[in-house]
């Protein structure tokens, strides 16, 4: 009975005139995104090897170690053809220097602002708007209608419990709309063999993993298409309240919690963080100074009473001692306002993170936004993508000014006389010490990209899985309740 | 089902004890009818619009439920074991809906299904639409292009492919041609000699007084005449069937 009851849904999904060109036109979404997805994924990973290539011969024309400085590229993921998330919006490289804040810039977006129009046509865009369309599309009437065509009295004219049909109509709808949506995925996923994206075996457990999520995501809409319509009499008003819905799941309430996430997000400007950094570098250097002159006018003490000549030689030679003191407290202040000032970045970080995370919870009612969030995750293109890669640009950026300091000493380059004037950029220049011919590069220390292991990526999904299925089972029992007391006639 | 033809039931097939039946908005549709429809029998509701015909019908299938009083189908109460109630029971509406995409055939196949008999071919299929009056034609083509009438046969071909015992009919031959209507007439007779109970709504008073084993006469939920057919058979029924409905007269069944 139950199965005689799927088939007749699964059938009647398939049979009807606006299956083929739903579904068509589906498919053509699918693999048109796939397709435009491996294009842009090969396109970046070209200009990556490219911009790498550059920064080497660029750094191989440096003179000294101190002017020495190094770019950290952000590696193109295949995994973003699926979603790409906020791949698009942040940099993809950063200038790592000793004495320079480390910084994602030049995202696609900046240099191409055109492509941010052609953002959504990802796998992820395609499965939040068309998917769900298309189930709302074939559950709107799923039992309302059986009512208004007059079928549904021929049906319970026979011994048919009322959850049997209820339950059939879910499983057959679910047939026919996922069965026939996986073969352009499957297909899609040809695409990525054929044209040779490279592929791990954790890729591949991440896609199937994004699938799997497509399809619930697919599974809570037919749910909540057949919820609606089984509770109402009349198929045009459940197709109103489905749109209405969809609209809002699909549109409103994702972009409520992006732009809600981002009025967080600039509660504390760039401009009052690099301020505040400013001050305390300002007081910090002046309170140096005043340590400085106290410093001097002690050693001149010592001097006192001695005969000219005495203090002259007193003073040659003590002057490197001297010197050298005076450097080592310098650097000492220099690492303290660093340290402030990463710290206070890492603070804001954490602040934004915060904010972030409750704006992401409230858009989470939608399983649009779960779906999102979710696809983001499987595929590293999540919003702490950046986090993650100016964390490991930080840490490579302290080797790597470890290195060059090492180098610098070695090389012999103290020239602490002109490092005074160290904190403007155009007098790291000029302390260049002495002149050598060419580095030995091939020591410098490489950036590695950020590890970002499967557990890592699909954690975090476990609570926008956990959501989506929530609200499917709600659903369909609240279908399965309500169609419990429809009015069959 | 062949022990029905051998050996004829005490109890009646189709039974309506004291129904009454009061909607939400306060409406009394059905008020304490009576009525029994024994094996091998024809049963015509007469009545106007808005009598209660349907509502009986839809209480017979537990499609609503009764206020008091209840209904029995093979004797086992409707809204109480609705299901099992529900195996003895085939039904044709006034107005015979199916599945619009799918084809006569496609329609039958599903709904004898549904009805438990899961051994037929398509050519029972067919053999039944062609004993009902529906073109070889036309066994093929989607519902959707389906006249009233037509849609009227196959209904009747999936109530006689159910095979069960009694049969409810709303208003059967509204739709149908006259050739049809008076097949429809030898087809209701044949199933009655099959021994089948059959319980139908009509407009139709001649057709009724033809082939009913009993008539009863409903107005405003209140079944006002029953008669059988020896009782009837030299009155004027259309002259009864007025004077009941302008409710000069009324007798308790
Ligand atoms: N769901 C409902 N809610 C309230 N009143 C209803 C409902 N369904 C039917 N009625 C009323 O119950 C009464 C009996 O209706 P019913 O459909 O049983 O009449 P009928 O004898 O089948 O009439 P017809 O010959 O026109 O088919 C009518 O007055 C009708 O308006
Ligand atoms: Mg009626």
């Amino acid at each position: 009975m139950f199965r005689l009851l799927v088939e007749k849904e699964l059938k009647n999904i398939i049979q009807s005139p606006k299956f083929l060109a739903t579904f068509l036109t589906c498919s053509f979404l699918i693999l048109l995104s796939i397709g435009i997805g491996i294009n842009e994924y090969f396109n970046m990973m070209e200009q990556y090897n490219t911009a790498k290539n550059l920064a080497k011969t660029e750094m191989a024309q440096a003179r000294s170690w101190m002017a020495l400085s190094a770019k950290a590229f952000r590696e193109p993921d295949p995994m973003q053809i699926f979603s790409a998330g906020v791949n698009y919006d942040i940099g993809r490289y950063s200038i790592v220097h000793e004495r320079q804040d480390s910084k994602l810039q030049n995202s696609v977006y900046s240099d191409d602002p055109i492509f941010a129009v052609f953002r959504y046509m990802d796998f992820t865009f395609i499965v939040t708007v068309v998917f769900s369309l298309f189930a709302i599309l074939f559950t709107y009437n799923t039992v309302n209608g059986e009512r208004e065509n007059g079928t549904m009295r021929l049906v319970f004219s026979n011994a048919i419990p009322r959850s049997t049909f209820i339950s059939a109509k879910f499983v057959g709808s679910w047939l026919g709309l996922v069965i026939p949506l996986l073969v352009p995925i499957l297909v899609g996923l040809l695409l990525l063999v054929v044209f040779k994206v490279p592929l791990s075996a954790a890729h591949w457990i991440k896609i199937i993993m994004l699938i799997s999520t497509s399809v619930l995501y697919l599974t809570f809409f037919i749910a909540f298409g057949i919820l609606i319509s089984a509770v109402t009499k009349y198929s045009s008003v459940s197709f109103m309240i489905l749109l209405v819905s969809w609209i809002t799941l699909v549109f409103i309430i994702p972009r409520i919690g992006v732009m809600t996430a981002s009025q967080f997000i600039s509660v504390p400007t760039v401009a009052e963080l690099e301020s505040q950094k400013d001050s305390f570098s300002k007081a910090r250097w002046e309170k140096h100074y005043g340590e400085i002159e106290k410093v001097w006018r002690a050693r001149n003490a010592e001097m006192n009473g001695m005969s000219e000549a005495d203090r002259q030689s007193y003073r040659e030679e003590n002057e490197y001692k001297w010197f050298e003191e005076d450097d080592k407290v310098r650097n000492e202040v220099q690492k303290e306002i660093t340290e402030y000032s990463s710290k206070l970045s890492d603070d804001v970080r954490n602040r934004k993170a915060t904010l972030e995370n409750l704006a992401l919870n409230i858009s989470r009612i939608s399983p649009a936004s779960s779906f999102q969030l979710a696809a983001m995750n499987l595929s590293t293109s999540d919003i702490n993508l950046k986090n993650r890669y100016e964390k490991e640009i930080q840490n490579f950026r302290q080797t790597f000014s470890t290195f060059t300091q090492k180098k610098q000493k070695e090389s012999g380059g103290q020239a602490g006389m002109f490092r005074i004037s160290i904190d403007s950029q155009s007098g790291v220049k000029i302390s260049s010490g002495r002149d050598e011919s060419s580095l030995n590069l091939r020591e410098v220390p490489k950036f590695t990209q950020p590890s970002h292991t499967i557990s890592q990526a699909v954690v975090p999904t476990i609570i926008d899985i956990g959501l989506m299925m929530f609200f499917t089972l709600f659903s369909f029992g609240g279908a399965f309740f309500s169609f419990n007391k429809y009015d069959l006639r | 089902m062949n022990t029905i033809l051998n050996e004829k039931k005490e109890f009646p097939m189709l039974e309506a004890v004291n129904l009454t039946k009061k909607y939400e908005d306060g409406l009394l549709a059905l008020d304490d009818v009576n009525f029994k429809v024994h094996q091998g029998e024809i049963y015509a509701m007469l009545g106007g619009n808005g009598a209660g015909k349907t509502t009986t019908i839809n209480i017979f299938l537990n499609l609503i439920e009764p206020t008091s009083g209840e209904t029995k189908i093979n004797g086992i109460v409707t809204h109480q074991q609705p299901l099992e109630a529900k195996k003895h029971v085939s039904f044709v509406s006034e107005n015979v809906m199916l599945y619009p995409e799918f084809t006569a055939l496609q329609n039958l196949d599903f709904f004898t299904r549904l009805g438990g008999k899961t051994n037929l071919t398509k050519d029972d299929y067919r053999q039944v639409l062609l004993r009902v009056g529906l073109q070889e034609d036309a066994h093929s083509k989607k519902l959707k292009g389906f006249s009233k009438g037509m849609r009227q046969k196959c209904g009747i071909a999936i109530a006689i492919l159910k095979n069960s015992p009694t049969i409810l009919l709303d208003e059967p031959t509204s739709g149908l041609d006259p050739k049809a209507g008076l097949e429809f007439m030898t087809l209701l007779d044949e199933l009655r000699d099959e021994g089948k109970s059959i319980l139908m709504s009509t407009h139709d008073i001649f057709r009724a007084k033809e082939i009913a084993n009993t008539i009863g006469i409903m107005n405003n939920g209140k079944l006002v005449m029953q008669r059988s057919k020896a009782e009837l058979e030299n009155a004027d029924l259309e002259k009864l069937y007025v004077e009941y409905m302008a409710g000069y007269m009324e007798e308790v069944a």
